[in-house]
């Protein structure tokens, strides 16, 4: 029955082409274009910033994708659609359970291509690493589409929600390792960036794919603490708010 | 049999539906009538699970709508007011996908979706996105779901808004189906002939009260004694209220311009009757008509309101 939930997540994200085609050519550009470029600037340091780039990319488009289920959520309230999900035969802690992982699926089948793309690119072909790095999106996804339930479910002005979640989008990625060092972030930041679960999936999967990056105990632990903390936040929040009637 | 026991939802202390109770038989049509605010909707959803009742409890098929919540799920289908389903998808992805969650097997789902959308002549529509539909063909998508689903407990609420009239025969045939077939319907309208026509019993709701519950006949006939003939004569003549008011049944007469109006019971009966006197006096009637209560007029007796 989840996978039904779920399902209906995939649909309507394969009907919505222009989104798909958007952010494909976003990933494409900011990889061939911007990357390339950037690497050859910074080739007189003796970095590759293109291997570097090319796994954030993959990283920041997943975190872009599942912020998109608070959005989703937020309208189908508006519309009244809640209504008639809740009526059909499935109980509501699936419900809540199906949405915060049809957010994360959707941005994993998204990536999937990307990703094997990016391997083939820094020349990593191992099907078990590819597998893993895989997960570790997924948990990052699942981790925000958490995050962007609890903000769909505490927000109730549609103009705040659109502004709270593109800030939101825009600091998990923008203060965070996946698109540059952090070393070379400002110096306030880094503290910030260095706990956040972007930059902890963007460092497991370099350290997976690339020589010379490092991960270890400690990104694993930032990373499934904020699954935990956000999933069952947004699963909590969601599921007061069902349970409450939605109105009370 | 779905039971409603005392059942009351208040929403941030507006109390929506109060203290309603009836029962609603197996396999029968079930109308709900009632104004927009009367607290239809909210009623249909506290059964459906999607509110909880702030009091009370309503049993489905023996099952308690808060405590057995699946169990109830799984037994009823709804049709919104307003179609609700992801209008980036088209009508058969729709169909599809409700289906499948209803737990309707694929081969009998496929079957069901090409009859209903066939039969609603949608489907050379039926790959379209749904955004870009008219508002009567999203209407019957949205009733589409329900005849495909075939659940034990149907319900409709206003399934024939923004329908053309050939749609709304067919809508009303297909409900007749479902309930051959065993369902019991829960039809919720403020259309007047839709409800008599359709409905074994209809429950009359206001300001969230179930005022009265009955056949539809048996509550037209409970108004008995309120039936109006008016006459229209050629010139008014002043003595003839005084006149017509001698028969016991005549409650009422008085002229409105040249109208006579006369509110009795048995006006069917006495029609003849009335004549006599009224031409005895001199009287030239130009045209004469019978109004027997209908259910717009129970709504009337018992809420004092209008329903349109």
């Amino acid at each position: 029955m989840i996978w039904v939930l779920i399902e209906r997540d995939l649909r309507t994200l394969v009907k919505s082409p222009f989104i798909l085609i958007n952010r494909t050519i976003f990933f494409l550009i900011q990889l061939f274009v911007f990357a390339v470029l950037v690497s050859k600037l910074a080739s007189s340091l003796g970095f590759n910033y293109f291997d570097f780039y090319s796994v954030g990319a993959v990283v920041s488009t997943i975190t872009s994708i599942a912020f998109i289920i608070g959005e989703d959520l937020f309208e189908e309230e508006e519309l009244g659609l809640l209504d008639y999900l809740l009526s059909l035969p499935f109980g509501h802690s699936l419900f809540v359970i199906g949405r915060a992982l049809g957010g994360a699926v959707r941005g994993l089948i998204y990536v999937t291509p990307m990703m094997i793309l990016v391997a083939y690119l820094d020349g990593y072909f191992s099907p078990a690493g590819i597998a893993g790095s895989l997960i570790v999106v997924f948990v990052l996804a699942t981790g925000i589409s958490g995050l962007s339930i609890t903000l769909a479910m505490l927000i109730r002005n549609a103009n705040r929600f659109d502004i709270m979640i593109a800030l939101a989008e825009l600091a998990t990625v923008r203060v965070s390792a996946a698109i540059y060092p952090l070393a070379y972030m400002p110096k306030p930041l880094q503290p910030v960036a260095t706990y956040s679960p972007v930059t902890s999936a963007s460092d497991i999967v370099r350290s997976l794919f690339l020589p010379g990056y490092q991960s270890g105990v400690y990104e694993m632990v930032i990373l499934v603490l904020f699954l935990a903390v956000f999933f069952g936040l947004g699963s909590a929040f969601l599921f007061r708010k069902i349970e409450g009637g939605r109105f009370e | 049999m779905i039971v409603f026991k005392d059942v009351s939802k208040s929403f941030k202390g507006f109390l929506a539906v109060k203290d309603v109770t009836c029962e609603i038989n197996d396999k029968e049509v079930f109308g709900l009538l009632g104004p927009n605010g009367a607290g239809k909707t909210t009623l249909i959803m506290t059964m459906a699970t999607v509110y909880r009742p702030t009091k009370g409890e309503v049993i489905v098929d023996g099952h308690n709508a808060s405590l057995e919540s699946d169990k109830v799920k799984s037994l009823i289908g709804i049709s919104f007011q307003d179609p609700k389903y992801d209008r980036i998808l088209s009508a058969r992805e729709i169909l599809e996908w409700h289906g499948k969650v209803t737990g309707v097997e694929k081969t009998v789902r496929d079957k069901r979706i090409d009859e209903v959308l066939a039969k609603f002549g949608l489907m050379a529509e039926s790959r379209k996105r749904t955004w870009t539909l008219s508002g009567g063909t999203k209407k019957k998508i949205e009733n589409a779901k329900v005849f495909v689903q075939r659940p034990k407990v149907a319900v409709f609420d206003e399934p024939t808004a923004y329908l053309d009239v050939p749609s709304r025969l067919m809508v009303w045939e297909m409900i007749d189906e479902l309930r051959d077939e065993g369902s019991t319907v829960l039809l919720a309208t403020n259309m007047m002939d839709e409800a008599d026509r359709m409905s074994d019993r209809v429950g009359i709701m206001n300001k969230g009260e179930m005022v009265q519950v009955g056949e539809p006949a048996k509550l037209r006939g409970g108004l008995r004694g309120r039936d109006i003939i008016e006459m229209k004569l050629e010139v008014p003549i002043p003595e003839l209220p005084g006149e017509v008011s001698k028969t016991e049944e005549v409650k009422e007469a008085r002229f409105e311009g040249d109208t006579l109006k006369i509110v009795l019971s048995n006006g069917r009966g006495l029609l003849p009757y009335l004549i006599n006197v009224v031409t005895a006096k001199g009287g030239k009637v130009q045209s004469v008509s019978l109004k027997e209560p209908t259910l717009e007029d129970v709504f009337l007796h018992y809420t004092g309101m209008k329903l349109s």
